[in-house]
């Protein structure tokens, strides 16, 4: 089952007012987006992130290329009837509470009565704003707006949950909560579609990614295989034995003592980790522990990209 | 179309406008300058009725203008400004139903607003009626509550929906909301003065061609001088039948194609 | 909303407005709003419009002279008699309350409240006192006091005060040299044609060309008045010629004492009365009334 099908999707901007001239924001993706679970869309700024997911809503209009979401056209009133959006950095009305607009919005879902109310009441409370319902929304913070917004994508309990930027501006916590309802959601069955430019978020929550650079798909694929497809090394711990000689026995090895005599290991991928396993007693260690060391999202994707992406400090 | 959706859009208009600021603003000052008439009414002898009835009309007509401009350019612009209209059109809401809930919300808006200062009028003229002499009264062209007033409230209903459609217009596709501000009111100047621009050809010695152009600029741009019988009222002259239901329709067949002529831009608006 | 349905609503739009054209003029002209004097003239004084209208009184004054022009148009066009052109000295005394130094509305609106019926409303009181106030806020400007003589010598026939208005116009600065001849002229010689024809010649060299219209309609009158003496001449001749008085015009084509049928500079054709012998204007002529005072010649 495909969730979203996206095929050759190129998007020209006109800039200049005078003599505009096209510049390209998107350039032949194709892309397929399975039903259930959650697909990150990651990217630098400027990679055509956010104008993937507006032509997907049909807030802006391909210049090439076909669209099919969950069966149909973007901007098909039976399609947004099944869809929640959050957009980037969402703003609503100052001069209503958040009770107000999530039934507000309930009501162009086609619920009403009583059925609206609660489940205005029930998306404020998954998102924790239960306290602050009746406040307008004016006095909100960032965080509490950010809430607002992925309760209103939530309103009308969707298939198809589309987040733009879904972390940004939240605090440590507001970030962790907002994770774990990404999570919930992918394992309730829904499929969950999210930009990102926040690594570790990504590689935490998707089952599969794309990342994109100046327009194009530069790669595709689940997580698990783009991070196991690249093992860089094994890491093992032993107790015993002397730092020398593990050295002098398998060259490229670097060696860390570690507390109560014991040695972290870092052996290069090409030494297979079951050769000095066999090798530790007649150095008179013993193993406690082996793991590989695979390369995270953040290594792949800087080699797909070809440039580093965040800034120290945000990712993690 | 689904009227329910519409209706909410337009509910929704009314209760943010109803809580913003600005509208208190113009309401209060349209209200002090109705009330004020009366002051000016009585340094002004034996005029004291007609006058509070121009001033009144006119203050209505022009707070209404005031409010159907301000808030009529914002209401798109201010939502495509602030990014709100992501989320609203990632609902089940088609382009048409937002423009003509936005709209009719509007009209709403406005309306309970000319309905109000209406009501401030008439309680000034009862005020008036008490303070009157009875020859004073007898002298009158017309009643002093004369019901009449309420033919121009309609009117004026008229003319404030038929530019609160051209606002929304301009609103649709301009990115800019001092832009759109500044193309609407140009074109109510204009449709004041279209009755001008209807007779040109009867008095100015233009090259065909050019009389040929204003005037048809006089008779396509809104004729919102059209509308105004307030004189006609406050006299106590007679209106020609058929003139409301003329100018009734006149409106009616107008705001229908702005209205469609908005939806139409609308619809092919990309929202970056 | 495809792309189709969008076409349609553009349609829509396009001929919406049009049928919204369609049915304001229906009601224009099946219920109109009888111009009243309120509705033209909401503010009567114009000292209250100035007031009124804050610092936007030079625009208003445009408002007002457009009404004016407009006013004058349709009422001459209109078969209607009364109250025929009586909104246009009120108008006229808004603009330059509004705007004291509109100078075309003070000459060329004196020019329409002189014009005798049914061209104007006949009013040479009301030009002249319309020139006056404009003398009062631009005492230097020679043009008003040119125009009240002009008014006087033309529509009035009081030669005396308007060689009097001359020669005040030939003191003040800036006038040109002709203005003094015409006002010895006319102080010496009372009302003449050669006098009217020099006036009117240096008028219709002015760059305004409401004012050079005005004064190309009063020379074809002056030229008209000539035919008329000439015409009455023709006729003596053919009555001492043949012994009887003509019939038509026909008689003295046929006598080829004239080539045609006369017609005046508007190309209406003069009448010739046979009972009484009168040769006078047609009855159709845009020209008529003719000026008071220079149908008798004095040359």
């Amino acid at each position: 089952m495909t969730a979203v099908r996206i095929e050759g999707l190129t998007k020209d901007f006109l800039t200049g007012f005078w003599r505009p001239t096209p510049k390209r924001a998107l350039d032949g993706l194709s892309l397929e987006i399975p039903a259930g679970g959650v697909f990150g869309l990651l990217g630098p700024n400027g990679a055509g992130k956010s104008t993937t997911l507006k032509l997907l809503l049909g807030l802006l209009r391909p210049t090439s290329g076909r669209i099919d979401l969950l069966g149909r056209p973007p901007g098909d009133t039976a399609v947004h009837q099944r869809l929640g959006f959050l957009p980037e950095n969402p703003t609503f009305y100052d001069h209503l509470t958040a009770e107000e607009l999530l039934t507000y919005f309930a009501g162009l879902f086609g619920l009403t009565g009583e059925a609206r109310r609660q489940r205005a009441a029930a998306v404020l409370d998954r998102v924790g704003l239960e306290a602050d319902r009746r406040r307008p929304l004016r006095g909100y913070s960032k965080g509490m707006i950010q809430r607002v917004g992925l309760a209103q994508a939530l309103v009308n309990d969707p298939e198809l949950v589309i987040l733009d930027e879904p972390m940004s501006g939240l605090d440590p916590i507001g970030r962790r909560d907002v994770r774990a309802m990404i999570a919930d959601l992918g394992r309730d069955g829904r499929t969950v579609l999210f930009s990102s430019h926040i690594l570790s978020d990504a590689e935490e929550l998707c089952d599969e990614v794309a990342v994109l650079a100046r327009g194009r798909l530069v790669l595709h694929g689940r997580v698990a295989d783009l991070t196991s497809r690249d093992v860089t090394g094994w890491h093992v711990v032993v107790s015993g034995g002397e730092a020398d000689h593990y050295r002098a026995w398998a060259p490229g090895t670097t060696v860390q003592p570690l507390a109560g005599g014991r040695y972290a290991l870092d052996l290069p991928a090409d030494l297979r980790p079951e050769t000095l396993v066999t090798a530790l007693p007649s150095m008179g260690a013993a193993l406690e522990s082996v793991s590989p060391r695979r390369a995270s999202l953040e290594d792949v994707f800087v080699r797909a990209v070809g440039e580093p992406v965040t800034p120290a400090g945000t990712a993690r | 179309m689904n009227v329910r959706r519409i209706g909410l859009v337009a509910w929704h208009v009314f209760k943010e406008s109803v809580r913003d600021r600005l509208l208190y603003a113009i309401g209060a000052f349209a209200l002090l300058l109705v009330a004020s008439a009366v002051l000016i009414a009585q340094i002004t002898a034996g005029q004291d009725v007609k006058i509070i009835k121009d001033l009144g009309l006119a203050v209505i007509e022009v707070a209404g203008v005031v409010m159907a401009v301000v808030i009529g350019v914002g209401l798109v612009a201010r939502e495509i400004e602030r990014r709100s209209i992501f989320a609203l059109l990632a609902k089940p809401l088609p382009r048409h139903e937002f423009i003509l809930g936005k709209y009719l919300g509007l009209v709403l808006t406005v309306m309970v607003n000319v309905v109000g200062m209406t009501m401030a009028l008439y309680l000034m003229l009862g005020y008036a009626w008490t303070q009157m002499p009875v020859e004073a009264q007898l002298a009158l062209d017309a009643p002093i509550l004369d019901p009449r007033l309420l033919i121009v409230m309609v009117m004026i209903g008229a003319e404030l929906s038929l530019l609160i459609a051209v606002a929304l217009f301009f609103s649709t596709f301009s990115s800019s909301g001092l832009l759109s501000m500044v193309f609407t009111l140009g074109l109510y100047l204009t449709g004041l003065l279209s009755a001008d621009l209807r007779g040109f050809g009867d008095v100015v010695d233009a090259a065909p061609a050019v009389a040929w152009v204003v005037q048809a600029v006089g008779w396509l741009v809104p004729a919102f001088s059209a509308f105004d019988i307030k004189a006609q009222v406050v006299h106590g002259l007679p209106l020609p039948a058929g003139f409301v239901t003329g100018t009734l329709a006149y409106a009616a067949v107008y705001i229908a194609a702005i209205l469609a002529g908005a939806i139409a831009l609308f619809s092919r608006r990309e929202f970056k | 909303m495809s792309r189709s349905r969008q076409i349609v609503a553009g349609v829509v739009a396009v001929g919406g407005i049009v049928i919204a054209a369609g049915v304001l003029h229906a009601r224009e002209t099946h219920a109109p709003l009888p111009v009243s004097e309120a509705r033209l003239l909401y503010l009567r004084s114009g000292r209250v419009a100035d007031r009124l209208f804050l610092t936007f009184d030079a625009l208003a004054s445009d408002v007002y002279w457009m009404r004016a022009i407009q006013h004058y148009g349709r009422d001459r066009k209109s078969p209607r008699w009364e109250g025929r052109f009586e909104l246009l000295d009120p108008l006229l005394d808004l603009t330059t309350t509004l705007d004291p130094h509109f100078n075309i509305a003070y000459r060329f609106g004196a020019i329409f409240l002189a014009m005798d019926p049914p061209n104007g409303p006949g009013r040479p009181d009301q030009a002249i006192a319309l020139l006056e106030k404009g003398l009062t806020a631009s005492p230097d400007h020679w043009q008003y006091a040119y125009d009240i003589g002009f008014v006087h010598y033309w529509h009035t026939g009081d030669f005396a005060e308007a060689a009097q208005w001359f020669d005040r116009a030939s003191r003040m600065p800036g006038a040109p040299e002709w203005v003094r001849q015409v006002a010895a002229v006319t102080l010496v010689e009372g009302g003449d044609r050669a006098g009217a024809r020099r006036m009117l010649s240096e008028l219709v060299d002015t760059d305004e060309p409401y004012i050079r219209a005005a004064a190309e309609r009063s020379l074809m009158q002056i030229r008209a008045l000539d035919a008329i003496d000439q015409l009455t001449a023709v006729v003596e001749r053919y009555r001492r010629e043949t012994g009887q008085a003509p019939s038509g015009w026909a008689d003295l084509v046929r006598a080829r004492l004239l080539a045609g049928v006369p017609v005046d500079g508007a190309g209406t054709p003069f009448t010739y009365d046979a009972a009484t012998g009168v040769v006078s204007i047609g009855g159709g002529s845009s020209l008529l009334p003719l000026p008071r005072g220079l149908e008798s010649t004095r040359k």
